[in-house]
């Protein structure tokens, strides 16, 4: 899967679950600058990026992100 | 309890008192910060009123709350995250004539009204040396803390130094094996007083309190601090617990001494998992309401769990709590009933409210008792069993009495899922009606229904159930049962 394709389908996933259809992500983007973006709507959200990708990913992979960018990568590795 | 405070901080200079954003605060540093808001407080305060501490997670906020403690002053934490209107209320129930803000990172003018109460910024006091030049007593107020009224005002839970003595006491005759070198979990926002005990234990122990952010994903947050800082002494709510679930294969915490639940009713079946994942750590659920100061009754979660409708029994009240369990006509009891508190522990009454006061104090046998608002039952050992608040007990139509905790059960029974509320949620008509929330329902609904009806009369079998992928959490981290029953009032309409 190429780098866009990764990130086009995450921003859908961020859009339906932040409820925001104007959400771009951004690299640098992280929960203190999306308002609704609380220990539910994460779990919510990593549940539903999980399940677009097909991947699984682990807790200490989960701490070790620090924004979109971070996950973004995570994803690229476990999908290729 | 301030001497011990005092002597702490001198004793402990290069040892770090905060772990708070990435960066550690040390009690040198903590003594500096408080001994300039106490001298700024003992010229500009004389009269030693209440002062507000705006609750951002920053170093200065916890200097301030010392500050405040170390002047005679009683604090009154402000939530960050609440309308000025609230704020607004609190300040003048509690006739605060300050407010402290951290530093200039953090904005406080959506917070509070500055056209009627002056903010200081913390960071900005000038350096000063503080000598303590008056005695505090035991019935000077340490801090007010303010919960949600049934009218929508906030009502003010004032806690005196004797209340806090009393529990510390208490809280350290359980004979917890703590010292400098312990690292403590601190998640609690500064208004909930679960961060009282949690931010002031390490301090009287010299050992380091790990904070947690109000805006953060929480419980990510703490396993992360629990993981890479090895902490030892934990206080959580047991919501924490149902998000970590999914992840609890993979967690590991062998450093961990004790982990204390508080807050809401806390599942067997979960605190079995969990305690395979801190294989060392003693596990206990400890019980109270802020009007009993932080907490007063103890179980030691052993390998056979004593529980109720799934919940861990609350087990005995500690050294300087008396409990009593009366009926509808407040007559001690046997059988189930509402349990009421007393001793030190209890608060002297609400702030300037005498209708509640008159309605949830009483005196029995010469001693005064606070109604919890909770259900619970002594076993034949003498242990206590929660069973859900009064209010989750409603009657539904035809007056029946439901016990929602009781309808709980048996889907977590049926599911496996700790992840399960039932709300009651009046009608157009005006008639309660129940309905189900399960975190990710692994059955069909009809399923579920059908299961129920073996289990359960007619009139228990809820309206409808709706499966989430988690529950919503509320500023406190417990699951947010208002914001459920919003859900279904909202889909009614």
């Amino acid at each position: 899967m190429r780098p866009e394709e990764i990130r086009e389908k995450a921003n859908s996933v961020f859009q339906e679950v932040f409820k925001d259809p104007n959400l771009q992500i951004q690299d640098a983007m992280s929960a203190k600058d999306v308002e609704k973006w609380d220990s539910l709507n994460h779990l919510v959200m990593i549940s539903s990026i999980e399940e677009a990708f097909g991947i699984k990913i682990k807790l200490k992979e989960l701490i070790a992100m620090k924004n979109v960018g971070d996950l973004l990568k995570t994803i690229a590795t476990k999908v290729s | 309890m301030v001497s011990a405070l005092e002597q702490s901080l001198v004793t402990y200079r290069d040892k770090n008192a905060f772990y708070i954003r990435e960066q550690y605060y040390s009690y040198g540093a903590l003594q500096e910060r408080a001994q300039a808001i106490s001298s700024y407080l003992n010229l500009h305060n004389t009269s030693r009123l209440p002062v507000g501490v705006i609750g951002y997670d920053a170093f200065e906020t916890y200097a301030a709350i010392i500050g405040i403690m170390l002047s005679g002053a009683a604090y009154v934490p402000i939530h960050p995250a609440n309308p000025m209107d609230r704020n607004t209320s609190i300040i003048e129930q509690s006739e605060l004539c300050f407010v402290f803000a951290p530093n200039t990172s953090y904005s406080f003018e959506h917070l509070i009204d500055i056209s009627k109460t002056k903010v200081i910024t913390v960071a900005d006091l000038s350096s000063a040396s503080f000598e303590r030049n008056h005695i505090i007593s035991p019935n000077d107020i340490a801090y007010i803390l303010f919960t949600s009224g049934s009218t929508g005002v906030p009502k003010g839970v004032p806690i005196t130094h004797h209340n806090l003595e009393s529990f510390i006491d208490s809280f350290f005759a359980l004979g917890y094996e703590l010292n400098s070198n312990d690292r403590f979990l601190q998640m609690f926002d500064i208004t909930f007083d679960l961060s009282v005990m949690s931010y002031l234990v390490p301090l009287l122990k010299g050992a380091c309190a790990y904070t947690v952010p109000f805006d953060s994903v929480k419980y990510m947050f703490i396993y992360e601090l629990l993981e890479n800082h090895k902490l030892t002494f934990t206080l959580m709510v047991p919501s924490i617990l149902s998000y970590l679930r999914p992840y609890f294969s993979e967690i590991e915490l062998p450093e961990l001494k004790y982990s204390l639940f508080c807050g809401e009713a806390l599942y067997a079946d979960i605190t079995q998992e969990w305690k395979r994942c801190i294989p060392n750590a003693k596990v206990q659920n400890v019980y109270g309401p802020t009007e009993a100061t932080i907490f007063c009754m103890t179980y030691d979660c052993s390998d056979v769990l004593k529980e109720n409708n799934g919940m861990v029994c609350i087990g005995n009240p500690m050294k300087n709590c008396d409990i009593l369990i009366v009926d509808e006509e407040s007559k001690p009891t046997n059988a189930k009933g509402e349990l009421c508190l007393g001793g030190p522990q209890v608060t002297q009454g609400y702030l300037k409210n005498e209708e509640k006061n008159a309605s949830s104090f009483f005196m029995y046998n010469e001693a005064r008792y606070y109604r919890t608002g909770d259900l619970a039952y002594a076993d034949k050992d003498g242990e206590i069993l929660y069973a859900g608040r009064k209010d989750y007990q409603v009657k539904v139509m035809g007056g029946f009495r439901v016990e929602l905790s009781e309808i709980e059960h048996h889907v977590r029974v049926y599911t496996s899922i700790s992840g399960v509320a039932a709300v009651a949620v009046p009608n157009a008509m005006g008639i309660s009606q129940i309905f189900l929330f399960v975190e990710q329902l692994n059955k069909e609904v009809s399923e579920v229904i059908d299961y129920l009806k073996t289990q359960m009369p007619e009139y228990m079998i809820p309206a409808a159930i709706h499966s989430l992928v988690a529950f919503p959490l509320n500023s406190n981290g417990k699951t947010d049962r208002k914001e459920l029953e919003k859900m279904i009032q909202h889909a009614a309409k």
